[in-house]
């Protein structure tokens, strides 16, 4: 995980709010539920809110991750080697990356199309997996579009 | 053959600094490709995609990272710090000692090594500097007692071990409780030694009023009362580690406000910083789901299961084979990458010998542990150095070796008495 502190303020926009949304979301429905239990009024469905809250916080966090470089990787080669190296090195991971990514992109499109009409939807309150599917597949090309453009930006390794 | 050589292609793409979660994702999904065909890869790892996306228990990690960061803005380590320094600073390398005290409570609020590590240092490392601590003395407490961030509940490495390795993240966190406490216990009980021996290296120091004392340890109250409500409410069954993740963060908002430490851009702060480590996190899992999904399709733990088994050589020396070659490995490779490379092929191994995964995952953590503190990579060492550029990465390592020799006795204790781990999860069952 990472050191708590960090000396840079972090960039806030559309990712930062939708992120925190399900961030908070997740936290507050899954407080109410605890505290409701305990005190005889229970949350009906909060794991489902909960459930359907953490694709948008992942999702948005992944991105995040992704536009700030902040992906866990070993460097103890790449550190030694000479700058032109490790940015070639750099751009060829980030490709890899974009390809990993472009193909996770195509397999959710396509198990959200076979799954589109079964009408996937939880329980108890009966929230649909379809705009879940969509934005897991949306996530995907995002990721994927992020890694392929810093494996091509000129003079700046990935 | 197939899972040796995905082991292998895995290790090229690590060493040529391709993400972790990448490498492993790629790794499984163009190793399943070739096993089983192109359909069925992408349609298993992109099942897995969604479905660690929409898992419930996964609500742990960004919770309690928010609570975490939530925790820091209010100001849980240097306040962890100041309790312990004004009950035992005044001793002989009793600054050094409140360290240790400072890096478990905060541990309990981070989860992290490296974060423990970094923030004790910039409180701790200055402190006893200026009190005249022996540099190699104070970076190398400082750089051990960050480890205690990594298996102190409510332990990141633990969570991500019980998604991997599909155990009980609440059984994980109360059978790491005596393993942190016998581990601070030994890191004190080495300076307490070092102290006696070498006296130069660590003065006392004024001793502080009762009336400070008191009103630093006022000011932890808070603070031990949310991590004690947190870990005590897993450990009975009061909530679910998830549940408990959600009640820390919102009592941590709360804590915040009431210390008068929250304003918009503190609040928004930890929001971006638990959104940026969780989404870091998220593609690692996702990547060590399907690398793991390819192993079990290689067959290559069970034929490692069945060259163990055909050894004879009992569950002791199998451990004890398992902690050299992670010792090994964990002197090339970051603790998470040898978590999520390791984990999928060593747990069938230790299951099929009879070792609770449980214990194991303690054990395992404790190993990954002893890698951020030992030559070359030991990143907590580096920390330290970056902390303080002015004494030299050999006198870090110099000061770590005396809490490195503590570190093996210890883990010689868990191999030794498997109950260190697993006898408190029994009895509160």
């Amino acid at each position: 995980m990472d050191p708590v502190s960090s000396p840079q303020r972090q960039p806030r926009g559309l990712l930062f709010y939708a992120g925190s949304a399900g961030l908070l979301c997740m936290m507050l429905v899954e407080a109410a539920a605890v505290i409701g239990r305990h005190v005889g009024i229970p949350v009906m469905g909060a794991l489902e809110i909960v459930q359907a809250a953490i694709v948008p916080a992942a999702c948005a966090g992944m991105l995040i991750a992704t536009l700030r470089g902040a992906h866990a990787a070993v460097h103890m080669l790449t550190a030694r080697l000479p700058a032109t190296a490790r940015r070639w090195t750099g751009r060829a991971g980030a490709l890899l990356a974009g390809l990993f990514f472009a193909a996770l992109c195509s397999g959710a499109a396509w198990l959200g199309v076979e799954y589109w009409n079964t009408y996937e939807q939880s329980e108890v309150l009966h929230i649909s997996f379809r705009p879940l599917r969509v934005l897991v597949a949306l996530t995907a090309a995002a990721l994927a579009a992020a890694f392929i453009k810093a494996a091509f930006r000129p003079g700046k390794s990935a | 053959m197939s899972g040796a050589l995905g082991v292998v292609a895995l290790l090229a793409l690590l060493a040529l600094g391709v993400p972790i979660g990448v490498a492993m994702g790629l790794v499984g999904l163009v190793g399943m490709t070739l096993l089983l065909g192109p359909e069925p890869a992408l349609i298993k790892s992109s099942v897995v995609f969604f479905e660690t996306l929409t898992r419930f228990e996964l609500g742990v990690l960004p919770l309690f990272l928010l609570m975490a960061h939530l925790c820091f803005a209010a100001g849980a380590s240097r306040d962890f710090f100041s309790a312990a320094a004004s009950m035992v600073g005044h001793r002989r390398g009793g600054m050094a000692l409140a360290t240790i005290a400072g890096c478990a409570g905060f541990g309990a609020v981070s989860g992290s090594s490296l974060a423990t590590a970094a923030t004790m240092g910039q409180i701790g490392l200055p402190e006893m500097r200026r009190r005249g601590y022996s540099t190699a003395f104070a970076a190398g407490s400082v750089a051990a007692g960050g480890t205690l961030g990594s298996l102190t509940p409510p332990s990141g490495a633990l969570i991500v071990f019980g998604i991997i390795a599909e155990q009980s993240i609440g059984r994980l966190f109360t059978a790491a409780i005596v393993p942190v406490i016998t581990q601070a216990l030994l890191y004190m009980l080495a300076i307490v030694v070092l102290c006696r021996i070498r006296p130069g290296i660590a003065p006392p120091s004024q001793r502080v009023s009762w009336r400070e004392r008191g009103a630093a340890i006022v000011r932890v109250l808070d603070l031990a009362a949310l991590v004690a409500l947190v870990l005590v409410g897993i450990a009975v069954g009061w909530f679910t580690p998830t549940e408990a993740a959600s009640i820390g963060a919102t009592l941590a908002l709360v804590l915040c406000a009431l210390r008068k430490r929250l304003t918009w851009d503190s609040f928004c702060e930890a929001l971006a910083l638990t959104l940026k480590t969780s989404g870091m996190l998220y593609v690692v899992i996702i990547g060590a789901l399907i690398f793991a999904a390819f192993m079990s399709f290689t067959g290559l733990a069970e034929q490692i299961a069945s060259l163990v088994h055909g050894m004879n050589s009992g569950p002791v020396t199998t451990i004890v084979i398992i902690a050299l070659l992670l010792l090994l490995l964990g002197s090339v490779l970051d603790g998470l990458a040898l978590m999520l490379l390791t984990a999928p092929i060593l747990l069938p191994i230790t299951t099929a010998l009879g070792i609770s995964p449980i214990w194991f995952g303690i054990f395992f953590v404790r190993t990954m542990e002893i890698g951020f503190v030992h030559p070359p990579v030991g990143i907590n060492l580096y920390v330290m150095h970056s902390i303080a550029p002015d004494i030299p990465i050999g006198r870090v390592f110099k000061g770590v070796l005396p809490f490195l020799a503590a570190d093996f006795l210890h883990l010689a204790l868990l191999i030794a008495v498997p109950g260190m781990a697993l006898a408190l999860p029994r009895w509160l069952e």
